[in-house]
């Protein structure tokens, strides 16, 4: 072992200064996944269902809105483009990738069954409606 | 030459100023507790959907299937008989008590709301049913 010649302490400040950029950068880019997501939707309840564990990377959301309009990502899109969007999905990853439905409650069945129907018809069965369980206060 | 060096860190930190990092440090706690929103816990119901367009060469569903139909303002039936949620909680019991792994097929009118076909689903999900074919009507 080497003696050194005596440091005068650790300057901590800029580590301290890094930390926090890195944890403000995580909070906010945490928060933006969740931006995807159309917040306006009403789920409907479903108080005894299993809640959610586990996510497949794979999995699309697709949600339909009061007025019965289908995006994914807060993109809207016709029943006819989301089956050609849904044609490739099946191309590229195949039929089990899940399909979760975020259905408004108030929507009519109509226009879920659009998207579903979109999805089987490209080949995607594994369908999962996406519901509340407990709300948060 | 580990005590040298604690000794050297201890003597060290108080000079360094904690008041702002303080400061700092509350502001962030504050502004995330103020923005933070709760998240609601999710569930997820899984349903089978038979293709849109069945092969013509199908065989039809055995007759003992039991078939639960959502009609609109709410209407629910089973094997055509008109229930409240309740009285079909309990039918539903004894469904799955006979077996779980029966084919339930919910027949959903076009007009009747998404919120309905979702309690449906729910009160089999309580049960423990777990292949819940939906089929669209009209």
């Amino acid at each position: 072992m080497k003696k050194r010649p005596e440091e005068p302490g650790i300057n901590m400040t800029p580590m301290i200064d890094v930390v926090f950029q890195l944890i403000i950068f995580f909070v906010t880019t945490a928060d933006m996944q969740q931006k995807a997501i159309d917040e306006s939707i009403r789920l409907a309840l479903a108080p005894h269902a299993k809640p959610v564990e586990t996510r497949d990377p794979r999995e699309v959301v697709i949600e339909v809105d009061k007025e019965g309009r289908i995006s994914i990502a807060r993109t809207y899109m016709t029943a006819d483009y989301l089956y050609t969007l849904m044609k490739k999905t099946v191309a590229d990853q195949g039929q089990t990738v899940p399909v979760i439905i975020r259905a408004d409650g108030d929507t009519h069945h109509e226009s879920v069954r659009a998207a579903m129907d979109a999805c089987t018809k490209a080949g995607l069965w594994k369908m999962k409606f996406s519901a509340v369980k407990e709300k948060a206060s | 030459m580990a005590r040298k060096r604690k000794r050297n860190l201890s003597g060290e930190s108080g000079e360094l100023n904690m008041t702002a990092m303080i400061d700092v440090v509350f502001q962030l706690l504050i502004f995330f507790l103020v923005t933070q929103k709760p998240i609601d816990t999710m569930a997820n119901l899984d349903v089978f959907r038979p293709s849109p367009t069945p092969p013509k060469d199908e065989v039809q569903p055995p007759q003992n299937m039991i078939r639960i139909q959502v009609l609109p303002q709410g209407v629910i039936t089973i094997n055509d008989r008109t229930m409240g949620h309740t009285e079909m909680g309990v039918v539903l019991e004894k469904l799955a008590a006979l077996s779980q792994n029966q084919t339930i097929m919910i027949l959903c009118s076009a007009q009747s709301r998404h919120e309905d076909l979702v309690r449906v689903l729910d009160l089999c999900a309580k049960v423990g049913l777990v292949n819940l074919s939906v089929v669209s009507i009209n």
